[in-house]
Parts: structure tokens; sequence; C-alpha cells
């Protein structure tokens, strides 16, 4: 399939080009060598293995790791049965790319990339970079579709599939970087819709090893593709955002190597016809460095990742964060009069106030599905009150309808402190608890552990793999696929990955 | 799924920021896909939309023959297992999953830029007839829909792609940001769709929320290649949207609503005041195809072309005149003639090209069409070959064209105007203008022309007695029990 994947590219117009030159105004439109969009194309064909520097590789690696162990417990979720049925009915069977952690489930590949991209997504559980996207998820489930659709004998180099990664990984931050707009808790378009689904073509292209103009193409197509509103996040679609981003940037990337083109300039600015500016109020890009030249840096060796710890929003992890610290406080409240949790933290409370960034749509003070309350910073500060942390279960039905957590609902108000950026670099998170008797308790969190600045150790990372992974396979896959992971670079052929995610 | 929540959090609920769901006006969308009934279709609808439905599948059947429907449909072949479910354009014994046939015909339908265009702008058929078929070739033999069935859902994808429009005074004018089908497109195929599979009302809702998040594609892709693509995605991803709704997918239930701070619907325009729809239970609900009829192109190429393009073929007629008094023939002698040339047209850059480098940019180029009508007297579907691309006479022209946008003429399909003034070599000036050209809903093709069109269209790939047939079975669609007839005769 690959090599007619590869033979169908076809030049259109080239005739055509040759009877203009001598009329075209070169003011009016420079040579495509020059563009943007050109500059992207180069970058995607042309980047090397050995511009993979140790802390990328490293990072990376990471990325990919946690991105499978979100995948496969979001296996055992609602949204994604739902995904795959769908799949599995309106199509006709096809035995290509694997579906994680459902052993003999294969589809088609744009069909597995994405119900696995709805799995990576399904719990709110994958990673988030800043400027705020999720990255992983959108590019991970494509090129794992793509390399169980090449042959056995001409499977991507464990290095290869490491490159593809990055790059797609690099394409989104490079195209957040285009715009402020991109800076903050997003309004408009949910961010991994915007920047995903070029991230998935950008790595599909390289994968696919398209040539220039195909990259640079595949990214226009991907253009298309993209963009979906905010109101959609914290509802149940939301994880095929993500489902949608991978699928779609694969399908786009699959198109250009077949010789469909489209704006060759839609990453430029060009007046009064939008391209990929459309989805931005605010909109500079810039090229990227070709990679023959020195100093390419990718965005990653300065920026990490940051990995959440339970399956809620990233803002979140602010607010558990600064409510376990009042919880402790609390417990020590309580040692001393001899009582336990639960409705022992109920009787002490008054009041609780939190101190937060203001952004609708994680401002939720009853939500009423699990997907709400992953988006309610209310939730998130009562449940970790209640326990002391914030966990994978503290969103299933039972917790979610706990009396106590809702007599603590109750008595939650917000403030919005001017000083307190809707921005996940700068933002902060407070709870402040008063208590019956009078007594107020504060607790606050500027970086929580596993925010960038503050990262999960590779203990943890993959304490919290084995979690996530050992829900759904044998703990001999779990093992391998740390394994395998980790030697990723070093891999001839990444089947040894391929094989153990189902 | 949280009835219990919800009752427990009743009593807390902030009422006034939450208005109950069944005032929003996405529960109104809702309710009208739902709750529209067979005589909401009035003679004039039922008139024009089968007029609609007709020119949709010839220029389908065209568009089956053209480079980027093959490979739409090659990537879809390979790309996905077979399966014989909905059939494709023209392509006698091929069928493929519902969502991918609803996506090559689709593409298809677009690929020649021929496909019909509303005002406010956007190319609703397309859209929505591909998806439909798909539908009815996926349910059962023995429950296919009725002609009218099919007739009303198609009412349906039409008024939504129309309702959601008018929600925003960016609609009005020539697009600048999102090309129009891929945002109200996609919506309105879902809507269709939703109707046609017969979903519960909270079901028909959820299909456009579902929709939204598989909408928007900037215009600098249009006139490019894949621009056809974008009727083809919409609707495929409409028709996706409906079919997820319908296994219980749930997505904003205020997607059309305007909601400070969380981008719905909204997030595609920049000015957006969502108005409810009208109950079907009430009396009064009007359908927008009653009072604004659709436009159906001449030949292939962007609505704006038509102007210039009758402005233009007036012009031909007078240097004919001119030619003819010398006792000489066109082309080379057109071109011998003309000094300059200068359009007076709308300011827009995407159908602004000098030189276009493409057929598909030939379509969207203002230049190119009014030069093409100059020498030959009309523009059609053959002036866009490879050859007729690069005539030596037609470049020789396209040299001497100037552009001017006039004040009073705004990028609006429903107010612009096209002027072509030729400068002769000699000095004599002459001069035509088209304020509305044939096709135009002001000046509807008849019912003859139509069928002109089709057979040409049509007979490009099908047989004689399956052109005929479909004639026949659109023409009396609404009456049709089984619209198998239909789907029987398009390949």
């Amino acid at each position: 399939m690959l090599s007619k994947v590869q033979r169908s590219f076809r030049p259109v117009s080239v005739t055509l080009r040759r009877l203009h030159q001598s009329a075209l105004d070169v003011v009016e439109h420079p040579a495509p060598e020059d563009s943007v969009t050109d500059s992207f194309g180069r970058f995607i064909q042309g980047v090397q293995p050995h511009q993979l520097t140790p802390t990328l590789l490293h990072r990376s690696k990471r990325m990919v790791l946690d991105s499978i162990g979100v995948g496969l417990l979001g296996s055992t979720t609602h949204v994604f049965q739902l995904a795959l049925q769908h799949c599995q009915h309106m199509y006709g069977p096809d035995d290509i790319s694997s579906v994680y952690g459902r052993r003999g489930t294969r589809l088609s590949p744009t069909l597995a990339a994405f119900v696995n991209g709805v799995a990576a997504h399904s719990m709110d559980f994958d990673d988030t970079w800043h400027p705020a996207t999720h990255p992983s998820g959108a590019v991970l489930p494509a090129l794992l579709a793509v390399s169980d659709m090449l042959p056995s004998n001409s499977k991507p180099s464990g290095r290869d599939f490491l490159l593809a990664f990055n790059v797609g990984i690099e394409v989104q931050g490079r195209l957040m970087r285009f715009s402020n707009e991109a800076q903050n808790i997003p309004k408009r378009f949910h961010p991994p819709t915007v920047v995903g689904t070029l991230g998935s073509a950008a790595a599909c292209a390289r994968l696919l090893s398209l040539e220039r103009s195909q990259c640079s193409h595949a990214l226009a197509i991907a253009a298309s593709l993209s963009g979906a509103p905010m109101a959609n996040a914290a509802t149940q679609s939301k994880p095929l955002h993500i489902g949608n981003a991978a699928r779609l940037g694969l399908e786009a990337a699959l198109l250009a190597s077949r010789g469909l083109e489209a704006s060759p300039r839609v990453l430029d600015n060009t007046a009064g016809v939008a391209g990929f500016s459309a989805f931005y109020e605010d909109y500079a890009p810039r090229p990227l460095a070709s990679p023959e030249e020195e100093g390419l840096q990718f965005l990653l060796e300065n920026q990490d990742i940051g990995f959440k710890r339970f399956p809620a929003h990233l803002g979140m992890h602010w607010v558990a964060d600064a409510a376990a610290a009042v919880h402790k406080l609390l417990l020590g409240e309580q040692g001393s009069g001899g009582r336990g949790h639960g409705s022992g933290v109920v009787g002490q409370v008054q009041d609780i106030l939190l101190r937060v960034p203001r952004s609708k749509y994680i401002d939720r003070p009853f939500p009423e599905s699990e997907h709400e309350a992953r988006h309610s910073f209310q939730f998130n500060a009562c449940s970790a009150l209640l326990d002391g942390e914030v966990t994978v279960d503290s969103f299933s039905q039972e917790a979610l309808q706990r009396p106590d957590l809702y007599s603590l609902l109750g008595r939650v108000h917000v403030e919005h402190p001017h000083d307190n950026p809707a921005n996940f670099d700068r933002m902060y998170g407070e709870v402040q608890v008063t208590l019956v008797g009078g007594d107020v308790l504060n607790g606050r969190c500027d970086t929580f552990y596993g925010h960038w600045r503050n990262p999960l150790t590779n203990d943890s990372l993959r304490k919290k793999f084995r979690s996530n992974a050992g829900a759904v396979l044998p703990r001999e896959k779990v093992e391998g696929l740390i394994e395998a992971v980790e030697g990723l670079d070093r891999l001839e052929d990444c089947s040894p990955l391929l094989e153990q995610l189902q």
C-alpha cells in the first residue's frame, strides 16, 4: 500500500506556470520558498534524527508512555465504546490498525486513529503543554495507525517513529506561537482541534516520507478539517476533538500523498483571504528555521510538558493540591476531636472560598456529569477537601453523587483575583476554608506536582502508567511497553511497541 | 444519564443564568427538525426543492468525471474496507460505506463549482443531498423513505442552513474567513440526516452540536483543488454527527445559543445574534425557500463570474457586429481589435485573479471569465479544459485587463453587478452590463433550461434511459411511495 501511496503523486499545472511566469507580479506573490508554509514543509521533510537531543528523547519518550497509558485506561470509557461501535457498524471490517486495549480488534487506519484518540482524551487525563493544548493524543494514535498500515518488512524504526512524533509536537507548538490569543485559556476554538490536526498531518507526512511540497499541502488540507468550538468541551463530545484531530490529520497526509493540493500559503497572512489565520483574532506567523541551518531548536527542549496526576482539566490540579493541604490541616483539627473523615469534614466547614482565574468553562458550581466534574474548580476542591486527593475514582457515578460532596458544594464561592490570570504558566489556586468555630484554614498552590515547572519523576510517571495500563493489559504487556518505550530510539523496528497495545 | 443529579441540584440551580432548555435557540432547532410535517411543504417549496435535487444530481454526475473526484474515490477505496452499501454517482457497481459515499458524491457535486448558490451565500444542496442518498441506501429495502419523507428531510437541511446564515451580518457578503458551506452545510447535513433517521428531538439538537465540532474550513483553500472536499466533508461529517447522535453521543445543549465566554456555533462569526425557529406546531412557520429562490449556474464557475460573463457576452455580440462589417471570423480577430478591457466588479480578493494557473483558479477569476466570453460569446463547461486555459488568444486578452471596484458595487450576490468596457484599437468604446444574470434567483432558469443543463450533465455518464428516468423520478418525487426509483438510477 505504501508504494501505491508513494506513486500517486501527480504534478499539476506545470505548463501553465511556465506560460505565465513572465506575466506574474512577483512582488505580490513571493516565491513559495520564502513562505512560512513552505518553511514548515521543509522542516517536516528535512529534519534529521541527529537533531533529536538527549533532552528531546527523554521528554518525548515520557510523553509517548503517558499517552499510551491514558489511552489504554480510556478504552474502558462509555464514549470510547460508542466511538468504536460507530466505526464497527458504519464501515466494512478491516484488519489493519489496532485499537487500544481490545485484543484482536483492528480498524481501518483513520478509524483506529479516531478511536484511540478518543480514548486518549476520554477522561481528560492526557498531557498538557504551554501554550495550552493536548499535544500527544493528536499525534500518537495517528502514528501508531500508520505504522500498523506499513508492511511488516518496512515498519519504521523506533528512531523514525520518535522523530515523526517530535515533528508533530513541534508543529503544534510553533503554530500556537502565531497568536497571542493562544496564551490564555481558550474561549473560541478548542486548541487541540486547531493545532492538533496540523500536528497530526505533519507527523504522518513525515512518517509516510512525503515530499516537501506534499508536506505543505498536508498542512493545508488539514486546515480545512480544523477548528471545533469550545462549547463542546466539558461535554461527552470533547474526547472526539482529539480523536478527530488525529484521524483528520492522518487523512490530510494520505490525501496529500495521493497528490491532492490545497492552498500553498495556508499558514501565511494573506490580506482578505483567511488561511490558518481564520482561527485567531490576532495572527503573526513566522517561518521555521531550515533544518539544514545550525540553530534549529525544538520547543520541547525549553518548554517541558505537564502530566496529570488525576483525570481532570489542568486547572483543577492547582485547587486540588491547595485543597489537599487544607484537608491535612482539617485532619489535624479533627484528630484533636477524635473523629474520621467525610461527615466529620462537613460538620466542621462553614464556608469555602476559592481564588482562581476567571474561566467560564471550568467554573461549574454544580456539575451534572463526570465530564462537567472534570471541568469544575468547585468539584475538585471539595473532593480533595473530603478525601485528601483527587483520583480516577473521584469521578465515578457514586463519587459524583455523594451527599457529603453536595453539602460542601453548597458552601463554595469563587473569587477571581486580578493577579490570577487564565494562563497555565502563571495561575495559582487558593482554597480558604472557614470553620464553624471561626478559624480560617488556607491552602495555596502555585505549581502543582506534574506541572512542567515541577515535573513528575520517572517513578511517578511509571506508577501512573502501570495503574492505567494495568486496568486493561496483563502485567507482561504493561512492563513490555515500559521497556519498549524506554528503548524506543534504539529499536530497529517499532513492532515491539505496536504488538503490546492490546 | 444524570437524572438523579439533576433532581438533587434543581433547587440549587441559578435559573436566571440557565434558562430552561426548552427555551433555547438550540432546542427550537431540534424541535423543528423532528416536528416539521409533510403538509408544511407548500407547492412553491416542492417545486423549488425538486429543481434543486435535479440540478444537484446532474452536477454530481458530471463531477464524477473529474480528477479530484477520482482522487477522493481512490482514497476511500484504498484506505477503508470494501462495503457494498451506498452508491457512488455515475459509477455502476461502485458502492461505499455511507459516510464515504456522501463524501465522494459531495466532492463530485462541488468539483466544478457548478452547483447551486443561495443568498446569503452558500452552496446548500451539495451538502445535504449526497448525505440523504447515502442514508436512503443504508436503510433496508422494505423501509426506504417515501419520496415525500426524502423531500421533507432535504428541505429541513436547506432551511437550517438558511436560518443559521441569518444569525450573522457577516454572512451577507462574499466570505473572507470561513467558507460558508463548511460552516452551515455541516449542520444542514446533520439536520437532514437526523430527520431522515427519525431521531428524537434532543438527538436532533445533539446532532447539530456534534456537527459544529466538525465545521469550519478557511477560505484560503477555495480556488484550490481542495475546495470540492469542502462540500464532500460537510455532507459526510454532518451524516456522521447524526449517526453518532443516534447511538447516544451528546454535545453542548446550547451550541447555537450565545453564551458569554464560551463560543459555540458563534465561534465562526464576528457578530452573532441567533434566533429561535418557530415551533412546527404553531401556524406561521414559513420556510425561507418560499421567499428566497435558489440560483442555478449556467456554466461551472463561481457565481460572481456569471455577471461578467453575461456582460462580456453582450460586448462580444457588438464586436461581431464590428467584425461582420469587415467580413472576418472570431478569435484572433477579436484579439486584433481589442486594445483595453476594463472590468467593474465588486472587491473580492479570491475571485480577482489576473492570470489563473489552473482550472480551479480560472473558475474563480473575473478576468478569465470575461475574456472567455469576449472570445466565444459564452462560457461553458469546455471553457475550463486544459486546452482552453492555454489558448494564446486568451492569454493575450488577459494581459489587457484592468479591474475597478466601484463603490456602488458591493461584494454581495443580491446587489452586485458586472460591467465590461472594451476599448478598441480604433478608439471606439463598447460596453456591456449585467445586473441579474440568467439563472440568478431574480431571473430563474426556466424548467426547460434546467432540464437541458441536466441532460447535458447526466448524459456525460449515464445512458439516456437513466437520464430521462431521473428527470421523471424527481418530477414525481413527492408522490413516490418509495425513493428507490431515484436511488437505482444514479449510476
